[in-house]
């Protein structure tokens, strides 16, 4: 029998609860979330849990970090990027936001890091684009156009997973100013 | 920012104003959430992720400042003078928010009877 196992994610941007959910179900039948992996997550097979997981954001946090989630009684899964961490602890533990101000600023600094790339992106690929239809004129050589559209087509691909990503958390905090 | 608003505005928001509190004497993170859980009879509850913001928070707005670095490099926290002042325009502000609360029900109860 697989000891481990591959769950893609919905994109933390969308799905954040519904893959905590998901997390949550898979431990109570002994699949453990081990790490992150491309797109979605890796588990392992172990004991049944009864556990909540939840997602925090913190670049390069210091050690009085884990500190205090382990106080909480929040046990540190795994991490990406020394950036993303996914905490699980036992169900109806303190949730580890418990004030929407700062709840706010976990989407709001998401959602800004997302636009400072989507942004130059959008305005990268426009003038690819532009570069790509001069190459059309007799006087601009043929491999511009062609070197254009590779590359526009790269920038697409970067666009696509910060642009929607950048939508999600605006939606998410349009909800919260509700 | 758009991060310090509520600060700026001289708001506190109820995480931010018992924080506070608790570091009229130099504390641990942890510490301040058991203190603050102990003061308010669970009734206010913070979370890891929302206390280490907040204290990043009130650290840069210096309204608390780095104490010292006990054992295993844990931090320790204290208000700063700026905090306190800050702290008791808070309690003023909410004292009269009280005072308004109170007359307004008053007059109901004299209208009433």
């Amino acid at each position: 029998m697989r000891k481990t196992k591959y769950i893609g994610s919905g994109g933390l941007a969308f799905d954040e609860e519904k893959d905590m959910e998901r997390l949550s179900k898979y431990a109570s039948e002994g699949w453990i979330l081990e790490k992150f992996a491309f797109l979605g997550f890796k588990l392992r097979k172990g004991k049944s849990e009864s556990v909540d997981f939840s997602v925090a954001y913190e670049s390069d946090p210091d050690e009085d970090y884990f500190a205090y989630f382990e106080a909480a009684g929040w046990k540190h899964v795994c991490s990406t990027g020394n950036y993303i961490h996914i905490f699980s602890a036992p169900k109806n533990t303190t949730p580890i936001y418990t004030d929407k101000a700062s709840i706010f600023d976990k989407y709001e600094k998401e959602k800004r890091k997302m636009a400072d790339i989507a942004f130059p992106s959008l305005i990268f690929m426009a003038i690819l684009f532009i570069l790509e239809s001069l190459s059309n004129l007799s006087w601009v050589a043929d491999v511009v156009g062609t070197i254009s559209l590779v590359l526009a087509c790269l920038t697409l691909i970067v666009l696509v997973f910060t642009g929607l990503p950048y939508f999600g958390y605006q939606y998410k905090l349009y909800k919260l100013r509700k | 920012m758009p991060r310090n608003d509520a600060l700026e505005n001289g708001e506190l928001t109820d995480t931010s104003y018992y924080i506070l509190l608790s570091l009229v004497e130099p504390k641990h993170g942890y510490l301040i959430m058991n203190t603050v859980e102990q003061m308010t009879d669970k009734r206010i509850q913070i979370g890891p992720a929302s206390m280490y913001t907040t204290i990043k928070k009130l650290s840069a707005a210096s309204l608390i400042k780095l104490y010292g670095e006990g054992e295993k490099k844990k931090k320790t926290y204290v208000i700063t003078e700026k905090g306190r002042k800050m702290l008791e325009s808070e309690i003023e502000r909410k004292r009269e928010m009280v005072r308004h609360g109170e007359e307004i029900l008053l007059q109901l109860k004299e209208m009433g009877s």
